[in-house]
């Protein structure tokens, strides 16, 4: 409690609290954040036609040594698409693992191109609402 | 395996594949590609344009023809066209060949004249045998980059080799049956299922891309849209 009270800024309080206390994975905010984007969810997993053809769009693909995780397909298929097959049952390991491709492997700066016209940002910002919601996100001072 | 082919095709299984299956496949494939496409045009909402001061307007400088086509290259230069300009050529080549070869080839349009009295256009023997061949290397092309590129084979899923499967057997059963290098009776009976069975994915499988690109290119306001659209997703 004493850590608590000599942090200044407010958010990072309840961050690392956050941190703290759900070192279990709440799968029912995280079903409830699946259930309410359901369409979106389904309709962008279903029309990907795994082309690779956003790959040069995404500029983190193109100066990382065009390295297939920073595909922005890739990203949303494996983060978004991988909760919703699993029915958000998923454990901290892979939440983390999620966190790492929605929060360090983009930036979101939304340029990415698909071909079909999937909204893959959106997508990706839905991975980053369940990573949040359950206390996983960038710690950006670590 | 051939002779048992030769024999199946004079049996009743050939006429009821050419006969009532290919009804069902074309009822469930036209009544498919309807409600599916109703379901995902009521995924969408009609959204208020927005409207600019006429006095705020920046209008440009005119631009000669020269000067408009300069730029326009150099747009495309930085898309997915300049980017990727060898895939794309395929994608568009394999797109058009594998949706005007069956329509527009003279055996189908025989058929249909003799079932019901119209046809349509046909091509050549000898461009349709072209454009199959078109869409079999495109195919080929495909299998290949699907399996040697790792941007794509990291992607890649069981799923996405049989529906190449499932989109290139028509073809090169078709082709193999005008050209009887195997037994005929064999290639036609596998050619007329595959094609049905083609048609019964289409609205329910990722195939079902031939609606969706239209809807999210000409309906939905995006950067990317094309034309005037003045819907958006209703999620």
């Amino acid at each position: 409690m004493a850590v608590l009270i000599r942090v200044s800024k407010p958010d990072v309080v309840f961050a690392e609290h956050l941190m703290r206390t759900k070192s279990e994975i709440n799968t029912d905010s995280i079903k409830s954040i699946l259930k309410t984007n359901k369409k979106q969810i389904k309709l962008g997993l279903a029309m990907c036609a795994h082309c690779s053809l956003c790959a040069e769009s995404c500029f983190l693909y193109v100066t990382k040594g065009n390295d297939p995780e920073y595909m922005p397909s890739y990203k949303f298929i494996n983060s978004i698409g991988r909760l919703y097959r699993k029915k958000g049952k998923v454990d901290k390991q892979a939440l983390e693992e999620i966190r790492d491709l929605v929060f360090e492997k983009c930036v979101l700066c939304t340029r990415c191109y698909c071909p079909f016209g999937i909204d893959i940002p959106s997508l990706i910002t839905l991975g980053r609402s369940v990573c949040r919601s359950q206390g996983v996100f960038r710690e950006y001072d670590k | 395996m051939t002779t048992f082919f030769t024999i199946l095709s004079h049996t009743v299984l050939l006429d009821f594949i050419r006969g009532p299956l290919a009804w069902i496949s074309f009822i469930i494939f036209g009544l498919g590609l309807i409600v599916q496409t109703f379901r995902l045009v009521n995924l969408t909402q009609k959204k208020e344009t927005r409207h600019f001061a006429a006095d705020n307007a920046f209008v440009p400088e005119p631009l000669s023809m020269r000067e408009r086509f300069s730029r326009r290259l150099a747009f495309l230069k930085i898309t997915v066209i300049g980017n990727n300009a060898c895939m794309v050529m395929f994608s568009i080549l394999f797109h058009v060949c594998l949706v005007a070869t069956p329509i527009f080839l003279l055996g189908h349009n025989v058929l249909l004249d003799a079932s019901f009295g119209f046809s349509f256009i046909s091509f050549s023997e000898k461009t349709s045998d072209f454009m199959t061949l078109v869409v079999l290397m495109c195919g080929l092309v495909f299998f290949l980059r699907r399996l040697l590129l790792p941007r794509v084979r990291i992607i890649s899923t069981t799923y996405d080799f049989i529906l190449l499967f499932v989109a290139m057997t028509p073809f090169l059963t078709g082709f193999l049956a005008h050209h009887p290098a195997l037994n005929y009776h064999m290639m036609i009976t596998v050619h007329i299922l595959s094609g049905e069975l083609m048609l019964v994915m289409i609205p329910f499988s990722k195939f079902f891309h031939m609606v969706f690109f239209f809807v999210s290119r000409f309906m939905i306001i995006n950067e990317y849209s094309m034309g005037h659209p003045k819907r958006s997703w209703r999620f």
